[in-house]
């Protein structure tokens, strides 16, 4: 089973389409991993639909997506919200 | 004020790029036509099982990623990676490097006739399941129609005018004659004009299936499609793309390019009639051809060649052969004509391009392609259709038809530069 780092690198890759070495957690996802203001909501929904299963639904509002910056911040939120 | 002094400019076809069921790119398309090949199957991008109709024609092998960089095709819809697929192998046929080539005024024309109603389907579907917040923010450019001509603007880098417009099957008809204007009204320099569509979807199959538009003979999906034979009992539904390089006839012979054929005129008009059946006796679809002939500066007895609208269906087959008959009289017997579709199954908003290409590789091989499946003739399309074998022939003039659902019909006239 892969760990929730691992999940989370693997999405923020697929919906990219970038790289998979590239996706670290220093890693801004607008200068770096060139992400636009569409991608990061396709993102958002994205990681909502990946961690959300039959006992919890998770929600990112858009203002706690505007706050998801860098490949960190998005482990941070997950770890925040008891998903670790 | 409109610089006058390019509305009478010559435009020619100098690349054409097909991403068909019969081959991508021209030489495999053009093989294909020549030998008489369908590319109609036992639907694949779903299992048909359960539907009504079992078969499409489908571009099996297309891989969005050999035209268009993950990022960017993770952004469109099928038929707009259609689209950009087709644009870069007309401009590679036609030996244009757009890193030299000044784009500052290129028109991108790829009509449509349906858009991304698979895309539409799918999002409706995440709507239901899981509400408005989880709908792709991607859902509004992907879908709209005119992301075709757009992506193929981005793709390409083209900064002139682009559209997408909508005329069912007759659509890529509509966009030869308005590139051709862009050009003549000095909007534009030079063109992609074509078209694209992709919807082989079972929301898409059933809307066709149930208006019995199409052929049912699932258990012979390459004998399916079978214009002007008696035994027709509807069209096959494809998807793919075609595009067309058309410049001036004078930067196309500075640049020595390879002219296909030339633009010689268009014929649009509409049945004003019914939302599904043309005109019984084919009035529409002949005004369309007389209008092309009169704007071509033709008389009927020029033309050579006619590539038929010939969707396979009872009731467009025998009104195109009417208006055939209607428009050319005794000359009609003397003409040729075939049904490209066939062998490619009818690709709607992109039927229209095909037609102009295969009438356009007609005039420059000298070869007529064939119509497939004629085995049983109909005692009332009893035109020259050349059944089921190619044949050389010279080509000077031929009319390329797309007559779409809502009455509209277009006529593109085609010539040999030389003639």
């Amino acid at each position: 089973m892969p760990s929730v780092q691992e999940r989370a690198f693997a999405i923020i890759a697929e919906q990219l389409r970038v790289p998979a070495e590239d996706v670290k957690p220093e890693a801004h996802l607008l200068d770096d991993l060139k992400a636009d203001s569409l991608d990061l909501v396709d993102l958002t929904i994205a990681i909502e639909e990946e961690f959300s299963d039959d006992d919890r639904e998770l929600e990112i509002s858009e203002d706690a997506a505007a706050g998801l910056q860098t490949v960190q911040n998005v482990i941070d939120y997950l770890a925040k919200h008891g998903i670790e | 004020m409109i610089d006058s002094s390019r509305l009478d400019e010559r435009v020619v076809i100098t690349g054409i790029g097909p991403v068909t069921p019969i081959g991508i790119g021209v030489d495999a398309f053009w093989s294909s036509l020549r030998d008489g090949r369908s590319g109609v199957a036992r639907i694949g991008a779903y299992d048909p099982s359960d539907q009504k109709v079992q078969i499409a024609a489908e571009v099996a092998d297309f891989d969005p990623e050999a035209f268009i960089a993950p990022k960017p095709a993770k952004r469109m819809a099928r038929f707009s990676q259609m689209a950009v697929a087709a644009a870069r192998l007309a401009v590679d046929d036609a030996g244009l490097d757009l890193e030299t080539t000044d784009c500052s005024r290129a028109a991108s024309v790829v009509n449509s006739g349906g858009g991304a109603v698979t895309t539409i389907a799918h999002e409706t579907e995440v709507l239901g399941r899981r509400g408005p917040d989880r709908v792709s923010p991607f859902f509004i450019p992907v879908m709209a129609m005119n992301m075709a001509s757009c992506q193929v603007s981005i793709e390409l880098g083209l900064e002139g005018p682009a559209i997408t417009s909508a005329a069912a099957c007759a659509s890529s008809i509509y966009a030869f004659q308005d590139a051709a204007t862009m050009m003549r009204i000095d909007e534009a320099d030079w063109a992609l004009a074509g078209g694209t569509e992709s919807n082989i979807s079972v929301l898409g199959l059933a809307g066709l299936a149930n208006m019995h538009a199409l052929s049912r003979n699932n258990d012979d999906p390459t004998g399916a499609s079978r214009p002007f034979d008696k035994d027709r009992d509807g069209f096959v539904f494809g998807e793919g793309a075609l595009v067309c390089v058309l410049e001036s006839l004078e930067a196309a012979t500075a640049r020595g390019a390879r002219i296909y054929a030339e633009v010689l005129g268009a014929g649009r008009t509409t049945d004003a009639f019914h939302i599904t059946q043309p005109r019984p006796d084919g009035s529409g679809a002949a005004r369309a051809m007389n209008v092309a002939l009169a704007n071509a500066g033709l008389q009927p007895e020029d033309v050579d060649y006619v590539c038929a609208h010939g969707t396979g269906t009872p009731l467009n087959d025998l009104a195109e052969t009417l208006a055939l008959k209607s428009v050319f009289g005794e000359h009609a017997y003397q003409l040729a004509v075939s049904s490209p579709k066939s062998m490619t199954g009818h690709l709607m908003g992109a039927a229209g391009g095909i037609s102009v290409a295969a009438s356009a590789l007609a005039i420059h091989h000298g070869l007529l392609p064939p119509t497939i499946n004629l085995v049983t003739p109909d005692p009332e399309c009893d035109l020259d259709y050349v059944p089921n074998e190619a044949r050389p022939a010279s080509v000077k003039v031929a009319l390329a038809n797309g007559f779409g659902f809502g009455g509209q019909n277009a006529v593109v006239a085609l010539g040999a530069v030389d003639r």
